[in-house]
């Protein structure tokens, strides 16, 4: 018979990490003290099963970010990127001014005789399809976050109004419906441009989020607490304003009436 | 979102747009989240690793290699920041789970499950006590090999141990959590 397979052996061949495990299976079809290490080994490992992690929803990643999105440190940058520092991109810079105005300095010397340019040279261009795409898409984009900005301030001011200890449960389900739209939109604002748009929908969700997970039957310092975090942010005043400047760029002509300023951050 | 798309969000977070890697966060928070709580035992101590992890990321993301998975980069992340976590936390509260298991030899009279189910959450406790005495690094490699199923080869990357180094992590902490089970085997 062949030598005794050590503890180390056995562990190895349970995670199935040993070359030549066959050898070991048949070690153990015929050596009674080796199959019974084996078999004590298998059974305290079996002991120690795998911890069932606590759910997190499907929110949980927009979470995560609205936890860490104030603390993202300076990316450590690739050592080839000092050649690319603001001080020596701009001496750069200022070097290739000096080198273009010395050019047009000259043309302009040895072009005194040429003609004045006509005014028809500045024309303007007509819209091309793809703009008027564009433009259409944008339209729909203004009039689609308009409502959701409508329907959030409904929620909003209904979650400052409510009782203390009253249900909050009809607020939070039309919170978190509100908290998936408002992503979508916030990533077709930045995808489309529109920064401030962004940047309010952001806010919005952090709200809302926080109204999703506030218990049903909040106490009063609970609600309080997260009230004046909506207040700090002049949240509804900034998804009032947003609002009314959506529509109002939806409709240029001015049908509806403007209700205030456009200043929106 | 197709590999072009995740190619294309990576690139754009390598560039320092912090939009797409807000993508990359909500994508993997749950899957890191699962790991952290894996190697920490703790749901408060995961939290704060997914979170530490997701910093980390971003400020090493110019040392992440294009043709790698972000998933994988980022479990390394992930295990790294948990043995940290414990470390930290052992130091700072050095034996406690020492306490933790002569508490749980106490017997539990008031317990009003069925036998069997008790039983089982006590192997449960006491499974979490025996991690709980572990090593950092035991630990960790324990963890990845046990319950991730991940090779030796692979723990050593992630560690950035040797091969023999994380085979002896993984040895010692089986030895020790047979030394501590083994009056439950019977039991169970």
């Amino acid at each position: 018979m062949s030598r005794h397979y050590s503890e180390e052996d056995l562990i190895l061949y349970y995670y199935e990490e040993r070359p030549r495990s066959a050898n070991i299976q048949q070690h153990l079809d015929s050596c009674g003290q080796c199959a019974a290490a084996y078999r004590d080994l298998v059974a305290t490992l079996k002991l120690v099963a795998t911890p069932e992690a606590p759910d997190r929803g499907d929110q949980y990643g927009l979470e995560v970010w609205q936890r860490i999105r104030h603390q993202l440190p300076e990316q450590e940058m690739p050592w080839w990127s000092a050649w690319f520092r603001a001080d020596r991109l701009a001496l750069a810079g200022a070097f290739t001014v000096l080198l273009l105005a010395a050019f047009v300095a000259g043309r302009w010397w040895s072009a005194t005789n040429a003609p004045a340019p006509t005014v028809g040279s500045f024309a303007v261009l007509a819209p091309s399809p793809a703009a008027a795409n564009d433009d259409s898409r944008q339209r729909i984009l203004l009039t689609s976050v308009a409502d959701h900005l409508d329907r959030s301030e409904r929620v909003l001011t209904d979650f400052m109004n409510a009782p203390a200890g009253g249900d909050l449960s009809a607020e939070q389900r039309w919170a978190e419906d509100l908290v998936v739209t408002s992503r979508l939109y916030r990533q077709d604002a930045v995808q489309s441009g529109e920064a401030s748009v962004a940047l309010v929908l952001d806010d919005l969700e952090r709200s809302l989020l926080e109204i999703v997970h506030t218990p049903s039957r909040a106490t009063a310092a609970r609600l309080d607490e997260i009230r004046r975090r909506i207040d700090a942010a002049s949240l509804l005043f900034k998804v009032r304003v947003l609002g009314n400047e959506l529509r109002q760029r939806e409709d240029p002509q001015g049908s509806r009436p403007r209700t205030l300023a456009t200043q929106t951050s | 979102m197709d590999a072009t798309e995740v190619a294309a969000v990576l690139a754009r977070a390598r560039l320092g747009d912090s939009e797409a890697f807000r993508t990359l966060v909500e994508r993997h928070s749950r899957r890191a989240f699962q790991l952290a709580y894996r190697m920490t035992g703790n749901e408060q101590d995961a939290e704060d690793v997914v979170q530490e992890s997701f910093i980390r990321a971003y400020r090493q993301l110019s040392r992440f290699e294009a043709r790698a998975h972000f998933s994988t980069w980022l479990h390394r992340i992930v295990a790294n920041c948990s043995v940290d976590l414990i470390r930290s936390r052992r130091a700072r509260y050095d034996h406690t789970s020492t306490d933790d298991l002569g508490s749980m030899d106490q017997p539990e009279a008031d317990v009003p499950n069925p036998e069997r189910l008790a039983a089982s959450a006590q192997i449960e406790r006491k499974v979490a006590a025996a991690m709980s005495d572990l090593s950092p690094l035991e630990r960790a490699a324990f963890t990845l090999r046990h319950y991730e199923g991940r090779s030796i080869a692979e723990i050593g990357r992630t560690l950035g141990l040797g091969t023999s180094a994380t085979k002896h992590s993984v040895f010692r902490a089986v030895r020790k959590l047979r030394a501590a089970l083994e009056p439950l085997r019977g039991e169970s």
